[in-house]
């Protein structure tokens, strides 16, 4: 048993003292001046109440802040939340910090030491993307497999839980968990690996385990859908935050990919190839309940996905709409999915990608793929479209009520494609099981490149489009103000006009962003506070296929930037 | 313990093992099939099986030294490479050595 010494901050300003604790009820609200989970409420729509700064005054926002984080192995891919004028946030290796939203002064630091050794034999790994605020707590998970249970005031640790072998599994927790009524719901990253991909329940009291969700096994009927028992290797997992939905108590989570990412069965994927059949519940939407982790029900966007592209990056955002309630959901693959909120019965699907050949297309009105692309051992013909990296990914896109529209990047890259039998390995340590070799290549269309879109999020209609050279990978941030934030990839933060898309004010931050953004008040001031730092995944091709400024970009600088208007 | 760690690196030739035996001038010091190990791990980064810069440096026609290579396999880097000293024995590490430096363009 690994013995783990926990740094722990000291208190160095005093948290506001009439702050009410962070509940599911406030979560619901979502009071404008706060940003109290992910996507900053249950929504997910990563939008803004606050206008202090709108179109009228953008062009006079400097910056208020800044803080270092340290340690930024692979950048800085969080998106901070805020609560009362305190904002916090994570770094690399599960860093967590409570600042001053007015003044960027700490308050607290949590720099809990993790298994090196383990980290050490990770691939996608040490970022830690975000954290959890409930019942006077704030809840942080690590590659490392444990989930810890933070005083919010102070940050010292009030319970630690273990509840991956990260050792053996060399998977952990990237991404932050969401807090409903009581339960922390973290799921682990696992689609590459050959496991099975759990979600976790825990009591945000005590850090017990209240339940786990296997999303290869979850049920029996999952388990009849891979052939020859490869449910036991089949990969899996939740790696970003799902949300709640308080009217019918259930948590809606995106699942990830099976392995081997690439299967060899052609055509014949239901009887032969690495794992016959559906493969449920990978690239999946489920509906679970928060208390006990049982399958209400689900959609399974991509059966037996033979493509890497998991519904487990995708937001999950609630529309009401001419009397209908909708969830909508963006697969990696770049196709938006809009469902019923009450079972998942698909209402529509629509590309927001141009370039893209796994499938001719999807059935609006089932969500049936038409034409899919399997494939047989061997060098595939032309190229694979889009890119593994995905049409989306998991940076997150906003709604904006006011407009009514949804703001998201797509991005337009392929890829060549050879695929291999490989066998998985899972002694002594479980080991990548991709399936192929492959490289990066332009779409049919020509160049490689990333759009903002601004569509109707339920018919997917385009009201305008801003393109960048390279695909920005931070998450978008729109608000009441009628502004749409985008940090892009070269490192410049530009705001657009909501409405029109014309842009209204840009920002160097110094680093390409990969992490998040968010608007929350302090002192009666309203901020914006993004991230910058560059290094992650999908950030890797950038060095070698688009040159400078990426050739000289450091992969392990984070800093966070906060902006507000000029006193 | 060596003993675990010559287990642990069998379990892993045994999955990744060639077939049949590679007849060579010399007899195997290693029956680890380098090709599999790119598709199956290694390609997740080293694109086209090593032979272009991608997520990782290009290793086709690498400048960096037998020492370098080797150290790299087997402590990683962090934040880009993980370390793979616990998973593959020395003989392992030649043969991938060598496979690189017989990586030819297709």
């Amino acid at each position: 048993m690994l013995t783990v010494a926990v740094a722990t901050g000291a208190l160095l300003a005093a948290a506001p003292a009439l702050a009410q604790p962070v509940d599911t009820a406030r979560i619901s609200a979502g009071d404008p001046n706060d940003w109290l989970t992910y996507h900053g409420s249950y929504k997910g729509w990563d939008f803004s109440g606050l206008d202090q700064i709108n179109t009228s005054n953008v062009k006079d926002l400097e910056v208020a802040w800044t803080h270092i984080p340290g340690r930024s192995t692979r950048g800085l891919q969080s998106m901070p939340l805020a609560a009362d004028g305190v904002l916090y946030y994570t770094g690399s290796y599960s860093r967590t910090f409570a600042l001053d939203g007015a003044t960027g002064k700490l308050i607290w630091s949590f720099l809990p030491e993790l298994d090196d050794a383990t980290v050490s034999r990770q691939t996608h790994s040490p970022y830690t993307r975000g954290l959890a605020l409930g019942d006077g707590k704030a809840f942080v998970g690590s590659v490392d497999g444990r989930l810890f249970g933070l005083d919010a005031k102070t940050g010292k640790v009030l319970w630690e839980s273990k509840l991956i072998d990260s050792a053996k599994l060399t998977v952990g927790f990237t991404g932050a968990p969401i807090y409903v009524n009581g339960t922390v719901i973290i799921g682990a990253q696992g689609g590459e690996w050959p496991y099975r991909g759990p979600i976790f329940g825990v009591d945000a009291a005590t850090g017990q385990k209240k339940w786990e969700f296997d999303t290869t096994s979850g049920t029996d009927e999952a388990k009849k859908t891979w052939g020859n028992d490869t449910w036991r290797v089949g990969g899996g997992g939740g790696w970003m935050p799902g949300t709640y939905d308080a009217a019918t108590n259930t948590v809606w989570w995106g699942t990830a990919n099976p392995a081997p990412l690439y299967d060899w069965s052609g055509g014949d994927w239901k009887n032969s190839g690495a794992r016959p059949g559906e493969n449920l519940y990978t690239t999946s939407v489920i509906a679970l309940d928060p208390d006990t982790g049982k399958l209400k029900f689900y959609h399974q966007e991509l059966p037996h996905d033979t493509w890497d592209f998991d519904s487990a990056p995708g937001e999950f955002v609630s529309i009401d709409r001419d009397g209908k309630q909708y969830m909508v959901h963006p697969n990696k693959s770049g196709f938006i999915f809009v469902y019923d909120r009450s079972d998942a019965k698909v209402e529509n699907v629509w590309p927001i990608i141009h370039n893209y050949n796994f499938v001719k297309s999807i059935d609006p009105k089932t969500g049936e793929l038409i034409g899919r692309r399997d494939f047989a051992a061997g060098k595939q013909e032309g190229v694979l479209c889009p890119h593994i990296s995905g049409g989306v990914s998991w940076n997150s896109g906003s709604y904006n009520p006011n407009t009514g529209l949804y703001y998201k990047i797509g991005n337009e890259w392929c890829m060549t494609l050879e695929v291999v039998k490989t066998t998985p390995v899972t002694e002594p340590q479980v080991q990548l099981n991709i399936g192929a070799n492959f490289e990066i290549a332009k779409p049919p269309s020509g160049e490689i490149y990333g759009h903002l879109d601004a569509r109707d999020p339920i018919t997917g209609a385009k009201k305008w489009e801003v393109r960048f050279p390279e695909p920005p990978l931070a998450s978008v941030l729109s608000t009441a103000g009628n502004l749409v934030f985008v940090p892009d990839s070269r490192g410049t933060v530009h705001a657009y006009n909501a409405t029109t898309g014309e842009e209204l004010w840009n920002h160097g931050d110094g680093l390409g962003h990969q992490g998040g953004i968010i608007s929350y008040s302090a002192g009666g001031k309203q901020y914006i506070a993004v991230t910058a730092g560059f290094g992650g995944m999908a950030s890797d091709d950038y060095r070698a296929n688009f040159g400078e400024p990426y050739k000289s970009m450091p992969r392990d600088e984070g800093i966070l930037v906060v902006y507000s208007l000029k006193q | 313990m060596k003993i675990h760690r010559v287990i642990g690196a069998a379990a892993v030739l045994a999955a990744l093992a060639v077939q049949p035996a590679a007849a060579d001038d010399q007899p195997a010091k290693s029956p680890l099939d380098v090709d599999q190990l790119f598709a199956t791990v290694c390609g997740y980064c080293h694109a086209d099986g090593g032979r272009h810069a991608g997520k990782g440096p290009q290793l086709m026609n690498t400048t960096r030294s037998d020492d370098f290579i080797r150290n790299r396999i087997k402590n990683g880097k962090e934040g880009a490479m993980p370390a793979f000293g616990k998973t593959f024995s020395d003989a392992d590490i030649d043969k991938i050595i060598a496979h690189i430096r017989a990586l030819k363009p297709e």
